[in-house]
């Protein structure tokens, strides 16, 4: 069934502003994340850097999507449907916002390493990366097609995500007794797998904001989701 | 362009209510009520259960019928020739239609606030005292205690305990509306109505006659019909939607303004038709 039109126009429009510029600020993130990847597996500065110099326009839409809300909620006294989307609007912002932290704080980190010489046990972290894109793609796709469904999965397979991480940090703790003089690239490798580790909660976090802007079901701190 | 005003959601009207009130006794039970201006049917088998002590919301659109509902309540609608009605209205216990109740008496357990506010060309004090007076009340020292306890009750005593013999048309907007709310409180009624009681009020008067109505639902059963939503969320507990003559939801008022049950109330209350 067609949505009824808002009797103020404006608002619409303020609306989907609002939500434009989140899947921007999201597409963004997303972005950063790939470069990352790339400049970690490719040893290429160049893309780390691309991901640094990125962030200052996340940030900005962070605030951009801030003033945005809260005009709306100035304005327009949202009820309702309307009133969850621009919260969970302002919320995925700073969801988005952390995720492209995160993707910097792995681009800090790859520099370091390319700096030393190439460690083969790298290819140990690709199977983290998969799940955390994956996961953090979803999550968008979710809070852009107001998909619950595919919201519902995300918090099972962040579950998946912190025990990769587990499994991979005491892989490398075993590495560093045999190989020594790798640990500081292995420490390295460690944090990275913990920022993509935080990736899926992020990923998580908007799902679940996406639920509650849909169906109004709180399924934060839960343990099974609903 | 698009069209500024949409239809509203062509689909089967349902009604969602919600009667729980937390252990409150229903103070008003309305039942299968229908009302009729002549031929034209006002209202259709509204079903609602007002709690006591509570503040009770009704929204809708223009003409939906709340207005008509709430002068049902205190049978102000007697007055209009050829209306005429079926199911019934019980309150704390009995029926308003019952043959042995007077209506001056009803009123008397029913004040009404009206939107604009209508003082006497008389003092503040005899505003006041005004419904005593009718009913027979003369004592001077009733009076006096009266004055002091509706106006203290409607948050105006403090304002004009100075001068209660000057004319009532002499006050503020807000003041006057204040004063009406006194008026309406002096004969200790145990409900009290309002038709937009803030409607022709600035928003600092408005304020404080919201601050008013959560006081004063410590003592009084309160129904309040309103056009803003803001207001609405602010003062009342439950609050029932109306659509053309028909209750559509009823339920708490939080739940309402956040996650209506119907699309009807969900498209009214998000602005998608007027």
């Amino acid at each position: 069934m067609e949505t009824p039109r808002h009797i103020l126009t404006n608002f619409e429009t303020a609306l989907e502003n609002l939500r434009n510029d989140v899947l921007m600020m999201a597409s963004l993130a997303a972005r950063s994340l790939d470069c990352a990847r790339k400049g970690l597996f490719e040893r290429d500065e160049d893309w780390c850097n691309t991901v640094i110099a990125d962030d200052e326009e996340v940030d900005a839409l962070e605030i951009q999507i801030d003033n945005a809300g809260m005009d709306i909620m100035l304005r327009y006294h949202p009820f309702a449907s309307d009133l969850r989307n621009v919260i969970a609007a302002m919320k995925t912002s700073v969801n988005l916002e952390r995720a492209a932290d995160q993707a910097v704080g792995i681009a800090r980190r790859a520099r370091k390493l390319i700096l030393q010489p190439a460690l083969p046990e790298i290819a140990r972290i690709e199977p983290l990366f998969d799940t955390a894109t994956n996961l953090f793609k979803d999550a968008i796709k979710a809070f852009s097609d107001g998909d619950i469904e595919l919201a519902r999965t995300l918090k099972l397979r962040d579950k998946g995500l912190d025990e990769q991480n587990r499994s991979f940090a005491e892989t490398l703790a075993d590495l560093m007794q045999k190989n020594p003089d790798s640990i500081r690239g292995y420490l390295e490798l460690i944090f990275i797998a913990r920022f993509l580790e935080r990736i899926g909660d992020q990923a998580k976090s908007i799902a679940e904001d996406t639920i509650y802007a849909v169906e109004v079901k709180d399924i934060r701190h839960t343990s099974i989701p609903n | 362009m698009p069209p500024v005003l949409s239809k509203p959601t062509e689909q089967p009207m349902e009604t969602t209510v919600n009667t729980t009130t937390e252990g409150r006794p229903d103070f008003i039970s309305i039942r299968d009520f229908s009302f009729f201006y002549g031929k034209k049917q006002a209202l259709f088998d509204i079903s609602l259960d007002i709690p006591e002590r509570q503040v009770t919301a009704f929204i809708g659109p223009s003409g939906c019928g709340k207005s008509t509902l709430l002068r049902n309540l205190n049978r102000m609608n007697d007055l209009i020739d050829g209306i005429r009605h079926s199911g019934d209205i019980v309150v704390n216990g009995r029926s308003i239609y019952d043959p042995h109740i007077e209506v001056i008496s009803l009123r008397k357990r029913v004040g009404m606030v009206f939107q604009k506010s209508n003082p006497f060309p008389k003092s503040i004090y005899e505003n006041v005292v005004y419904p005593l007076r009718v009913s027979g009340q003369n004592k001077k020292s009733v009076l006096d205690e009266t004055v002091e306890r509706s106006l203290q009750g409607a948050a105006l005593w403090d304002e004009v305990k100075d001068r209660l013999h000057e004319s009532g048309l002499s006050l503020s907007g807000g003041q006057m509306q204040r004063l009406c709310i006194a008026r309406a409180i002096a004969n200790r009624p145990e409900i009290l109505l309002m038709d937009e009681p803030c409607s022709a009020l600035d928003p600092i008067a408005t304020v404080k006659v919201e601050e008013l109505i959560r006081e004063l639902k410590q003592e009084f059963t309160i129904v309040i019909v309103t056009h803003n939503m803001q207001q609405a969320t602010r003062c009342s507990d439950r609050t029932a939607f109306f659509y053309l003559g028909k209750l559509v939801e009823f339920d708490e008022t939080p739940k309402i303004f956040s996650n209506p049950a119907q699309k009807q109330t969900e498209d009214y209350i998000t602005g998608r038709f007027g």
